[in-house]
Parts: structure tokens; sequence; C-alpha cells
């Protein structure tokens, strides 16, 4: 088992917004191996996105941010913003969803990236073109010569990522975080970039983050699954021991409504019913009670722990899905 | 070790700039203002024949007789058709010749390069100033957005716009020319003089012009800025890069501000020239501003003629200069797609 | 799975909330509020107080009474330099500069904003034609246009007005145009000409509800920028001509002896600065209100 390069610890972010307290992450904590790929699950306002931004101290102004984050053995957490930037980019990188807003229009590709390798390393102008035409090979962009003096939108979204890609790995980070980084590309597409991230990790060794609201794209990439539900944690687990046994009613709906082609065409998707919890009131209970159709009366009083009550499965429900178990029966045509 | 030789960016531009997209810009630019010059030129030729007292009835006075009257303006040709009139004078503009001044006597095109020479650099000095202190006070703003002195800015801005530039100017001159006696009140010492008198007795006329710009030019940079620094991704993503703010704020956002910046300055000229007829008159300077009143408080029409088609022209060119300009930067444009 | 954005709502839980929110929403009353204020204050001094309160007449005043400072009895602001009250001219010039501004302004507003929408709609030849005659005035800058057109038309609160609207027209035409032409191709617009509706119900029904708060917001930032070009013209001697006070003239009058009695100078240019700060704001926080929405 290698050693934790990032350890998460009861990471809590709380926003100000129009007068309101919004929770955004409460209580999230866990461990990103070396070389390892580790997804975070879960739909929009769950709080991955968030979180990630927290490690970063990228956050708004009007965030606050308590807990536990090292990297190495620098805590993250409550880090001066100066010190932030000199790992910002050098330790932790991460590559945006929307590659074409992402990137300075106005700014060449090549010079994009030199200004990351140089916002770490005191290099000569010609020494960072070096490395930049460098990492556009090795990000397999095709004439990287040409490309790095173009602009952004003379470039495909699927290259424009490939740059970001490049721009992140600038300074050889320990840890990668790929928000979203395939949800505005199309599917082929999609498959090229997450392949080359994998070709990367193996190569270079560096963990990745993987933030996506596609399961499927956990199952297909990931060594390691978390599903967030309103900030929290609720299942982590290695991918494979995930799909073979969840557990958290939750995780089983979202797996449920992946679109699959072995169903009938026109089978309608199951549909976890209501809304996602407003974080300005979050109930004292579990969150996901109101939709779940295992609810017990404990659910709605106390909060389920997040323990790992199998070895290396973690999930937090009083009503867990036993195994081979369906949690909603297929709505036929 | 990969191979480093790339052609350099320099020439890309020219051969980009000539086969461009801008070139054809300008192109249609100029076609098109040829019939808004011509439509200008009518226009005025229209409204200063439905002047009331002709030019003539002017010069010699209330006192003057009918037959006097008409032997003057008769010698003066404005008996003649309008249409016949105005063609004589189209073609002569064409060739250079403006007219004579119905007052002076004097060729109008004689008396134009000290006069422009005077309005352009008191606009020149305009710009100077108000950019000087506005790009430097946006960016400070922009860089703390709502606390101390953005919130002073932006009030002082706001408040600045409201000022009519003819009231600062007066005000100007009270204090600072007639309480204080730092700056002359009217008057302009040429260059020839001596540089520093000649900025000297513009100092005050440029910054009542400037003032006004300044406000506006902060107002609208440090908006864009602020829009920029929280609101665009790509500002995010050179924040992850690990840039500090100043980095942030100058080499991606005030970057891409400045060309919509340049612009404005472009679009502005026109308005700033219109601005000299009253500054040059409360000054006296002896710019095209004044010349245009003058030609105005003594229905001089053919100087009233020439100095609006030269307004015009001015106008023209700026506007065109400002959307090239646009092009030009903006590689989006440049360089099309793919 | 239902995938949706964060909700901030109050709901049945107890909410988080923190203090600021009532303070927001009423300093959004005061943005809006204060220059409204301010307007019917002035509104109101010009056109009722003179009608109700003991102020003397504007003009006809005697020149013996002449630059009389403040606070003399029955002069609050004293005299101009030919006798006249200065608070009276300072209420009556406001009188008609509002008037001016106001009617130079409605008539963009209905003229060229009519003209605008016109030729957006319509489109084709008398598009093209609508807006090349309106491109040469634009080509004029402002100030040398109105004063141009002001030396044909000659002095006088009337010809003012038309003078004005040389410049207010084309600027509110533009506006119009652009908005217009923004909206043809939203879905209900297209819809409306497809299911074959008249063009006279298409602008009334459909164009004018929508384009009217943008030209209304740019009606309001317009009636500074009027007030202050009628100020120039006057100044200039070409708008309103003593006796009758303008704010603009008054000023032009102080400038004579501005050393001697700076306030001459000083009151009118006041008037003239609280108004148009005035209808900036207002005009700044209704375009506000309505953007933000």
């Amino acid at each position: 088992m290698s050693e934790a390069v990032l350890k998460v610890e009861n990471l809590h972010v709380r926003f100000e917004v129009a007068g309101y307290r919004v929770h955004a992450v409460n209580g999230l904590s866990y461990q990103l191996r070396a070389g390892r790929t580790l997804a975070i699950v879960g739909e929009s306002g769950s709080g991955k996105t968030v979180s990630s931004r927290a490690l970063m101290g990228l956050l708004p102004p009007n965030a606050t941010v308590s807990g536990s984050a090292r990297i190495g053995s620098v805590e993250l957490v409550g880090l001066p913003e100066e010190d932030m930037r000199r790992h910002r980019g050098a330790d932790l990188a991460m590559v945006f969803q929307d590659p074409t807003r992402s990137l300075n229009p106005t700014m060449r590709i090549g010079t994009q990236i030199t200004e990351a390798i140089r916002a770490h390393t005191r290099v000569e102008p010609a020494a960072a073109k070096r490395r930049a035409l460098e990492l556009l090979s090795l990000v397999r962009i095709p004439d990287p010569n040409r490309r790095f003096h173009q602009y952004p939108h003379q470039l495909s979204g699927g290259m424009r990522q490939r740059v970001m890609i490049a721009i992140a790995l600038s300074s050889d980070p320990k840890v990668l975080i790929a928000d979203e980084a395939t949800t505005a590309l199309d599917v082929t597409t999609q498959a090229q970039i997450m392949e080359l991230l994998a070709e990367l990790r193996s190569r270079l060794g560096t963990a990745i983050i993987l933030i996506s609201h596609d399961l499927g794209l956990a199952a297909s990439y990931a060594d390691d699954v978390i599903v967030m539900y309103a900030g929290r944690a609720v299942e982590y687990a290695p991918t494979r021991i995930l799909f073979a046994q969840m557990r958290m009613p939750y995780t089983r709906a979202l797996f449920d409504a992946i679109p699959r082609l072995e169903r009938e065409s026109h089978t309608l998707l199951p549909v976890t019913p209501g809304q996602p919890p407003d974080l300005t009131a979050l109930p004292a209970g579990c969150p996901f009670e109101p939709r779940c159709p295992r609810a017990r009366p404990e659910c709605r009083d106390s909060r389920p722990p997040f323990v790992e009550h199998e070895v290396g499965h973690w999930w937090a429900c009083w009503n867990p899905c036993k195994d081979g178990e369906q949690l909603m029966t297929e709505l036929g045509v | 070790m990969s191979d480093v030789a790339t052609t350099s960016p320099a020439p890309r531009v020219f051969s980009a700039v000539l086969g461009s997209p801008a070139l054809r810009l300008i192109v249609k630019r100029l076609l098109t203002a040829i019939p808004i010059l011509l439509g200008v030129s009518i226009l005025m030729f229209v409204l200063l024949n439905l002047i009331p007292g002709s030019a003539a009835l002017q010069l010699l006075g209330p006192e003057a007789t009918p037959e006097q009257i008409a032997r003057l303006e008769h010698d003066m040709g404005l008996d003649r058709p309008p249409v016949e009139r105005y063609l004589e004078w189209l073609w002569n503009a064409l060739q250079g010749d403006l007219g004579r001044s119905l007052v002076s006597r004097q060729p109008v095109t004689d008396v134009l390069p000290t006069r422009l020479a005077v309005t352009g650099e008191l606009v020149a000095l305009a710009f100077l100033i108000s950019l000087t202190v506005a790009i430097p006070l946006a960016l400070l703003a922009a860089r703390r957005p709502n606390r101390f002195l953005d919130r002073v800015s932006m009030v002082v801005s706001t408040a600045g716009l409201s000022v009519a530039n003819y009231v600062l100017a007066l005000l100007l001159v009270l204090l600072f020319a007639v309480k204080l006696g730092w700056f002359p009140a009217i008057g302009y010492t040429p260059v020839s003089k001596g540089l520093g008198d000649n900025l000297y007795s513009l100092a005050l006329p440029a910054f009542a012009m400037a003032f006004p710009l300044l406000c506006f030019y902060t107002r609208f940079l440090r908006g864009d800025l602020v829009d920029q620094m929280q609101g665009e991704d790509y500002v995010m993503t050179a924040r992850a890069k690990g840039l500090g703010p100043w980095q942030v704020l100058l080499r991606h956002a005030f970057r891409n501000s400045s060309f919509g910046l340049i612009t404005i300055v472009g679009l502005n000229i026109s308005g700033l020239i219109g601005a000299t007829v009253i500054i040059e008159s409360i000054f006296s300077l002896p710019g095209i501003g004044q010349y245009l009143l003058q030609g105005i408080l003594t229905r001089d029409y053919i100087v009233v003629q020439a100095i609006v088609i030269i307004f015009a022209i001015i106008t023209v060119l700026a506007n065109l200069m400002a959307d090239v300009l646009y092009a030009v930067l903006d590689p989006r444009i440049r360089y099309g797609t793919n | 799975m239902a995938l949706t954005e964060v909700q901030v709502s109050s709901s049945a839980v107890v909410a988080d909330e923190t203090a600021p929110t009532r303070t927001r929403a009423w300093l959004r009353k005061l943005h809006i509020g204060v220059p409204a204020g301010l307007l019917l204050l002035i509104f109101f001094a010009c056109f009722v107080l003179p009608l109700v309160a003991p102020i003397p007449k504007p003009t006809g005043g005697d020149i013996l009474n002449s630059l009389q400072p403040a606070f003399t009895p029955g002069h609050i602001l004293g005299t101009d330099d030919n006798g006249n009250d200065i608070l009276a001219r300072i209420l009556v010039g406001g009188r008609t500069s509002l008037f001016v501004a106001l009617t130079v302004n409605l008539l963009g507003l209905v003229i060229g904003g009519g003209l605008g929408a016109l030729a957006a709609q319509a489109g084709g030849i008398v598009d093209s034609i609508i807006m090349r005659l309106f491109d040469v005035l634009i080509a004029i800058p402002s100030l040398a246009l109105i004063v141009a057109v002001s030396l044909s038309l000659g002095p006088g609160v009337r010809n003012t007005i038309l003078t004005l609207s040389f410049f207010s027209v084309p600027a509110f035409a533009r506006i119009s145009r652009a908005e217009t032409l923004r909206l043809r191709e939203q879905p209900f617009m297209v819809a409306a000409r497809l299911s074959g509706t008249s063009t006279w119900r298409i602008v009334v029904r459909h164009l004018a509800p929508n384009i009217g708060p943008q030209l209304m917001t740019f009606a309001m930032l317009g009636l500074g920028i009027v007030m202050v070009i009628e100020g120039a013209l006057s100044f200039l001697g070409l708008g309103i001509r003593p006796p009758a006070p303008s704010w603009g003239n008054m000023i032009f009058q102080g400038q004579l002896s501005l050393s001697g009695t700076p306030m001459l100078v000083v009151w009118p240019s006041i008037a003239l600065f609280l108004t148009v700060v005035g209808f900036n704001q207002l005009g700044e926080a209704v375009r506000l209100r309505w953007s933000g929405r």
C-alpha cells in the first residue's frame, strides 16, 4: 500500500451568501495515495467541486474553510495566501471543466504554458519554451512547434483540454485534480482525454482526483471512489468493491439511473423523486432520508456515521442495501 | 531534444493583417464614409442656407438698406441658386480649396494647420492626462474591490461625470488662475516660445477636458477588470497556476481590458473634438473649435461649412481606427478560426 | 436521478440566516429613493415654488440693486449684475431648462425610438435609408452639430428644443434599433411574425413593452446629458437668451465677473450639478433594478 500523498480530514466549507450560511462541505475525509486515481462522484451541489477548490485555496472571499488537508507535511487549510501560491500549480494542480473559457483567448498557447512554468521556477525564456514544447508532446498534441504560437480558438476542444493538462503538469505536481474535465467534451474526445490521464498517471506517478457526476466514468477510470451527498462522503471503496456491493441507497440510485444499452428501448429511467437538501438548513438526521426508499424512523432522528463497516469499504447508512438487492424495480413499458 | 526553430510571430502578423478581415473592414468603411461625408456637407449647406440673416446682412449691420445688401450678396455670389453654389463648393473642396472666410477673407486652408495643431495638442494632452490617472487608479481599485479606494474612486468618478465641462473649466479658472494664480486663465503660448510655457498655457483647458474622460475610463476599466477577475474562468486557471494577484490582474485581466479601452478612446475622439468648441472659447485658445464658434457667431458660413466637414472627417477616421485596432488586437478576429 | 442546483430558500427547517439581508434590501430602496427624492425637490422648487412662495421676479431688476450679496433682505442668494434676484433666476431658469430637457427627451424617445424600431423591423432599403440619415448626423460631434443647427434655427426655447432634438433623436434611434434587432430573433417574436400578426400589433403588443424599459433608462440618463448640452448652448449665447434665465446663460453671465463675484457662477453650477447627479443616479439605479431582475 503506497504512502498517502494527500490526507483530508473532516473538511468543512461554509459560504455567506445573501444573508444565509450555505454549508457546502460537511465533514469530508479521505486519503489519496501516490499513483492512484480517486473519483469523487456526486450531483451538483454535493460539494465535490467546492472541496477540491478548498484544497487549492481558490474559493471566493465569502468562504470559510475548516478541518485539515495535508499534502506531504504541509497543512493546506488556513495556509496564508502567499504560501498557498507556492503550492498551487507546483504540488497541486487543477484542470477545469470548460477548456474554451479556461484559457485566455488573447494569449498564445505557448505563453500560457511558459507562464505556468515560470511561476514556480526561475528559468530562461528559451528553457521554458523547450519545456513547454516537451509538455505539448507529452499530452500528445501533434505539431507542437506550430501550436505553440497559436491562440486557443485555433484549437479544437479536445486539444484545448490537453493544453490545460499540459499547464497543470508543468511543474510536476504530486496531485492533479480533474474537475469535470471531460464533461464539456464529446464522448470520443472524452475517452481520449481519460486515456491520456491514465497514461500520464502511470508514467509520472501523479495521483489524480477525478471529480464527476458520472458514475460510469468513475467505474472505467478510477481506482477508488467516494460518493458525496449534501457535502458529505456517504460511501467510499475501491472501485471494484463499490460496484460489486453498493451499500448506500444513494449510490445505488445513482447507479440505477445510468442509461444502459441492455434495457429495452423506451424504458423509463428510474428517477429518485425529490430534491437535494437545502444547504442552508440541513436536517439533523440523514440528509438523503426524505428521498430514500429504505428510510427508517431512526434515519430522520440521527445522522449515520461514516464508518469502515467492511474492509476498505466505508459508508454512512442505518439501513444499507444487502448484496444483490435491487433498489427499485425497473419501470417497464 | 525537440527542434526549437519556429517561425517568429512578426512576419505572420503582417501577412495576417494584409490578407485579413481587417483590411476588408478598412476598405468597406472608407467606402461608406464617402456618402456619409457627402451627406454631412449637404446637410450643412442646407442648414446654413436657412439662416434668417445672410452673411451680407451681418457684415453690413442692421442699418444697411436692402439695395446695399442685395449688391453685397451679388458680389459674394450669394444670389445664385443653392445647388449651383453647393456643387461649386464641392468641386473646390475636393481640390483642397475650402473657400475664403467671409469675414476675414483669408483662405480657410491657410489657417487650418496652425489651428489644428493647437487643438491636436490640447486633445492629446487631455487623453494623456486622463489615461495616466485612470489606468493606475482603476487597477488599484480592482485589486481590492469594494474596499476604501475602490469605493471612493467610484463615487468620485460617478459624481465627476455629472459635472459639465464648462462648469469645471470655470471653477478651475476661479481656483487656479484667479485665486491661486498658478496658471494662466486665458491665452495660448505656442511651442516655439518654449515648451514649458506652452504646456503651462494648456494645463487648465487640458485638465478640464481630461476630467470627464478620466472619470469615464476609471469606471469602465475598473468595472471590466472586476468582471473579469470575478467572472472569467481563465482567471481561475491563472490563479491555479500559482500566479500572484497583481500578475493575474495585469497579465490577464488588464490585457483583455486594454482592447476595449483602446476602442473606447478612439470613439471618444469625436466627442472630445466637439468639446473643444466650448473649452477653446473659454480659454481663448486659437484652435479649430474656437474657429468654428467664431464662424457661427459671425455667420461666416464658409468657415462653418469647412470646419464641420473637417470635424466629420476626423470623427469618421477616428471611429475607423478604433474598429481596425480592435480587429487587429483581438486574435480571434485577426486570425479567424482554423 | 434529478440533477439540480443548490437552492437557497427559506425551507421548513430553520434557515441559518445572518443579519445583513434586511439592510441590503433597504439599501436598494435608498438607491432609487435618494435621487428620486432629490429630483422631486428640484422639480417642486422650480415648478411649484415660484407660484406659491413670495419669490421676486427673475427679470426686470433694478440696476441700482445689482450684485447684492447673499442674505440681503428680499434676496436670499443676492442679486446678479443686472439687479435680478438670483434665486428667482435659478428657479425659473431651472423650470426652462428642465422643460427643454424633458421635451427633447420625449421627442427623442417617441420619434427616435419609433424610427429606430421601424428601421429594424422593416429591414432592407427602409433600414438602410433611415440609418444612413442618422449616420450623417452622428458623424458630426454633438456639440458642433448642435451649435451649427442653432445657427440656422436661432435662439429661444422652442428653437432650442428643436435644435437639441437633432442630438437626441439619432441617439434614441440607434438604441431602439439595436434593441429591436436583438429582440427580433427571440422565439416569441419569430412566432408572432410567423403566425401572421400585423406589424402594428407586433410593435405595440410585443416590441414596445420589451424595448420600453431600456429606452426609458436611456431617457433618464439622457436627461442629464441634455441638460448639460442645453446649458452649453445657452452658455454660448445660442440657446436661451437673456433676459430669460437658463442655468447655462447664468453661468456665462457670471463668468464676466468671475473674480469679483464668483457666486454668480457657483449657484447655477450647483443647481445644474445636483440635477444632473439626480438624473444620472436615478437612471443608474433603475437600470440596475431592471437588469438585475
